[in-house]
């Protein structure tokens, strides 16, 4: 008889692709086991300050401003950690079964605050706040790092958009520029351009001297760049596809995830109507290829055809945008067989 | 300008001694540069406990002196007359807890003779909880030259300059707290170094009432105040631009989501305070809701500001600094999605008034604006705003000449909405 829970344990390993090496403070680390959060950690909190750009980077930069027509789109994000539950109903609602073993871990997640950080303006929440911006826009982040706790720099790096050096949010070692390095309880302000280049749906995430470790256990969130004056779509969900992995979140075993969590019921339901706009922006968060899926419906892709399983790659993104014309509930997945089975799913409903 | 120029020499007659000035009496620290936070300390701690029978320790004093960082020290109800201080890197990470649920029964008096009731300097994140501090000749609880600290439950009542104050520090919480009846400001944030990437100061749910300033902030930086009430003092809040500190002016300060009201309290007639007779309070323009004199990037959003007799909110240029020109300028500040009159149950004498001094700075969005400085609204730009304002040096005449006790005669009076547990404070009768 063989031991089940030892082989799905396996299996699951197997699927986190295991040997996992990153970089912290020029010191190559080895992720593969429960411990190696703590292991990273610890060694990110030993990184120092860099000690300001080099003379080779020693450039200076303006921080720009909207172009005319265009305005500052402002945003405060604070990055905080919180417990994570990433089934929270503990079930999954597709296959009709319990998710068994722990569930929980410390996430470090990006949180939208009020001016000033006066209080919370939303849930700290996989993935954080969705910034909006037309073209003509900056995009304004008051970006505080608020996961004292965790004593390492953290920062905020865009896609998408334009940006100089110092907004650019990119630990380089002693080549980091003043936004590169945002320590615990510091505060910084990221000037982001929407150029006409800028228009699609983009990531950002933690890019500090632990972005690895970081954006696998949350920090990350989405970008939405429109044409000036373009009509929002009547429905938007952003979708991050990625796998929570053992050696980030301490867990037993690796999930399957879409915006953090685990299988149908926990996964964003998408509720939308016959006759909606209904824009879907997929991005890809983790290091594996993934794509995506929706039962009954097609769209058409950035060349014009038509399409119903696009791949998303690691920080890559694809927008299914349709007009609802088929009710009914209708499953929404990664079409990587061991994803979809694992969790990496959801419920589209489409009321008549 | 001629108007300009003799009113501006009026005023500085008046200031033989400056406000900020006598936050640094000899007896002060000297300002040092707070530098980085002191790395915390590992490990519980020690806790020691303070009482005036029994314990080992009798004073809160003696049982700091033993603590070393991030120990803890508890002190029993009962009135201490002592003036505690906590200097220097080897006590960061202090707690020191009173009654957090019930401040008003660990008292610390200090008779008018001694200096501050808690004085924390060097020493980063220090937390105190759960005291009041009254009858000081300076400061009930005074942080200077620290990176972080926390002052939570307290009560500063009757002290000679602020109630609860920190300054050349960075970042810090003031939450949670009263403070009245002191005689220049309750609360008081000030000289912020400038940092390209700041640690905040947050400052919520606190009362001040019953003082000349509810909020002073000379040359304040990087600090939000939210969900706090200012009313009965003579000025709601002043972030403001003084040579007597360094760092002018304020700068990237959030004010949003407070209830600013009945700042009407005209202490030159009576208090229970010794009345200043010289320095920067002579020149409060009583009757204010927000004094924006002076600074950058300040932003007043979302407030409740109603029954204040002179102006809701004023922005003026800081004309006092001398030495500091350079930042006597408005730039970018934003006055946008306040309410004002309580939906037109008590009004402001006016509401907004705004000399046109600077750059960037507007107006937007406000609800219950009726009367304004100017009337014609000529310099209350609309939000967003950018490039140069219209400086009408006619209006900041006006506007100065709300300053002192003789503003009080160009109040424009409306009744007040009755307001439960609160009565309005003009006169002051023992």
């Amino acid at each position: 008889m063989p031991d089940r829970s030892t082989t799905r344990r396996s299996f699951f390993g197997l699927s986190a692709g295991a040997a996992f090496l990153c970089t912290i403070g020029g010191q190559e680390v080895r992720l593969d086991d429960p411990n190696a959060a703590d292991r990273a950690d610890a060694l990110a909190a030993q990184v120092p300050r860099p000690p300001g750009a080099a003379p080779q980077d020693a450039l200076a930069f303006p921080t720009p401003e909207p172009q005319p027509g265009g305005r500052k789109r402002e945003y405060w994000v604070q990055a905080r950690t919180r417990g994570w539950d990433v089934a929270p109903t503990g079930r999954d609602d597709w296959h009709g079964r319990p998710i068994p073993g722990k569930r929980n871990f410390r996430a470090l997640v990006y949180q939208l605050m009020k001016p000033g950080f006066a209080a919370p303006n939303g849930p700290p929440l996989m993935p954080g706040p969705t910034l909006y911006a037309e073209v003509g826009d900056t995009l304004v982040v008051h970006f505080r790092n608020a996961a004292t706790t965790l004593g390492q720099a953290l920062t905020m790096h865009p896609h998408g958009v334009r940006y100089t050096p110092d907004y650019d949010g990119v630990y380089l070692g002693q080549h980091t520029r003043v936004g590169g390095f945002i320590a615990p309880g510091e505060e910084f302000t990221y000037t982001w351009e929407a150029t006409p280049d800028s228009v699609g749906v983009w990531p950002y995430h933690d890019h500090g001297p632990n972005h690895t470790l970081n954006t696998f256990r949350g920090a990350f969130g989405a970008i939405v760049i429109r044409e000036r004056g373009a009509e929002p779509p009547d429905v938007e969900q952003v979708l991050f596809l990625h796998q929570l992995l053992p050696p980030f979140t301490g867990l037993p075993r690796a999930f399957q995830a879409i915006n953090g969590c685990t299988a149908a019921g926990n996964t964003p339901t998408i509720q939308t109507r016959v006759g909606q706009d209904v824009a879907l922006h997929v991005i890809g968060m983790d290091n594996d290829f993934h794509d995506f899926h929706i039962h009954g419906h097609r769209w058409k892709d950035a060349a014009g055809a038509f399409v119903d399983t696009p791949t998303v790659g690691p920080n890559e993104s694809i927008t299914a945008r349709f007009v609802e014309d088929n009710p009914g509930r209708w499953l929404y997945h990664c079409h990587v067989f061991s994803h979809q089975d694992a969790g990496m799913a959801g419920w589209y409903m489409a009321s008549p | 300008m001629r108007f300009r120029t003799a009113a501006v020499a009026a005023l500085a007659a008046g200031l033989l001694i400056p406000a900020g000035a006598l936050a640094q009496a000899p007896s002060y620290p000297e300002p040092a540069d707070p530098g980085k936070v002191t790395p915390r300390p590992s490990g519980k701690g020690k806790t020691r406990t303070v009482c005036k029978k029994g314990c080992k320790f009798k004073t809160i004093q003696s049982a700091v002196n033993k603590s070393k960082a991030g120990d803890t020290v508890k002190v029993k109800r009962g009135t201490y007359r002592e003036a505690v201080a906590i200097r220097g890197a080897k006590k960061s990470y202090l707690k020191i807890l009173g009654n957090p649920s019930a401040p008003a029964k660990v008292v610390l008096d200090g008779r008018d003779k001694k200096q501050n009731g808690f004085l924390v300097d060097g020493a980063d994140e220090v937390t105190i909880r759960g005291f009041k501090a009254r009858n000081y000749s300076a400061n009930g609880f005074f942080f200077v030259n620290v990176v972080g600290y926390t002052a939570q439950d307290l009560i500063a009542a009757k002290t000679g300059v602020y109630g609860i104050y920190a300054f050349n520090s960075k970042g810090g919480t003031m939450r949670d707290s009263e403070a009245y009846y002191t005689s220049d400001a309750g609360f008081y944030i000030g000289q912020t170094p400038a940092q390209v990437k700041p640690i905040r100061s947050i400052v919520t749910n606190i009362e001040s009432w019953g003082n000349p300033l509810g909020w002073s902030g000379t040359n304040m930086r990087y600090v939000t105040i939210t969900t706090s009430r200012f009313y009965n003092n003579a000025v709601g809040l002043a972030p403001n631009a003084m040579d007597s500190e360094k760092f002018p002016p304020a700068e990237d300060n959030v004010i949003r989501e407070n209830e600013i009201f009945w700042n009407n309290f005209n202490f030159h007639e009576g208090a229970p305070f010794k009345i200043p007779t010289e320095g920067n309070a002579v020149l409060f323009p009583v009757g204010t809701g927000v004094l924006l004199f002076g600074g950058r990037r300040n932003v007043v959003e979302d407030n409740e500001i109603f029954g204040n007799y002179a102006v809701g909110v004023a922005a003026l240029e800081a004309f006092l600094l001398e030495k500091n020109p350079q930042a006597r300028a408005l730039e970018g500040n934003i006055v946008r999605d306040n309410r004002f009159g309580l939906g037109g149950q008590d009004l402001n004498g006016r509401e907004l008034a705004y000399d046109g001094n600077g750059s960037g700075n507007c107006f937007g969005s406000n609800t219950g604006v009726s009367v304004t400085i100017p009337a014609d609204r000529s310099t209350l730009a609309p939000c967003p705003f950018t490039g140069a304002n219209t400086f009408n040096p006619g209006v900041q005449g006006e506007m100065i000449g709300l300053a002192g006790k003789a503003g009080v005669a160009k109040w424009i009076r409306h009744p007040h909405a009755p307001k439960q547990g609160f009565q309005p404070l003009e006169l002051f009768t023992p």
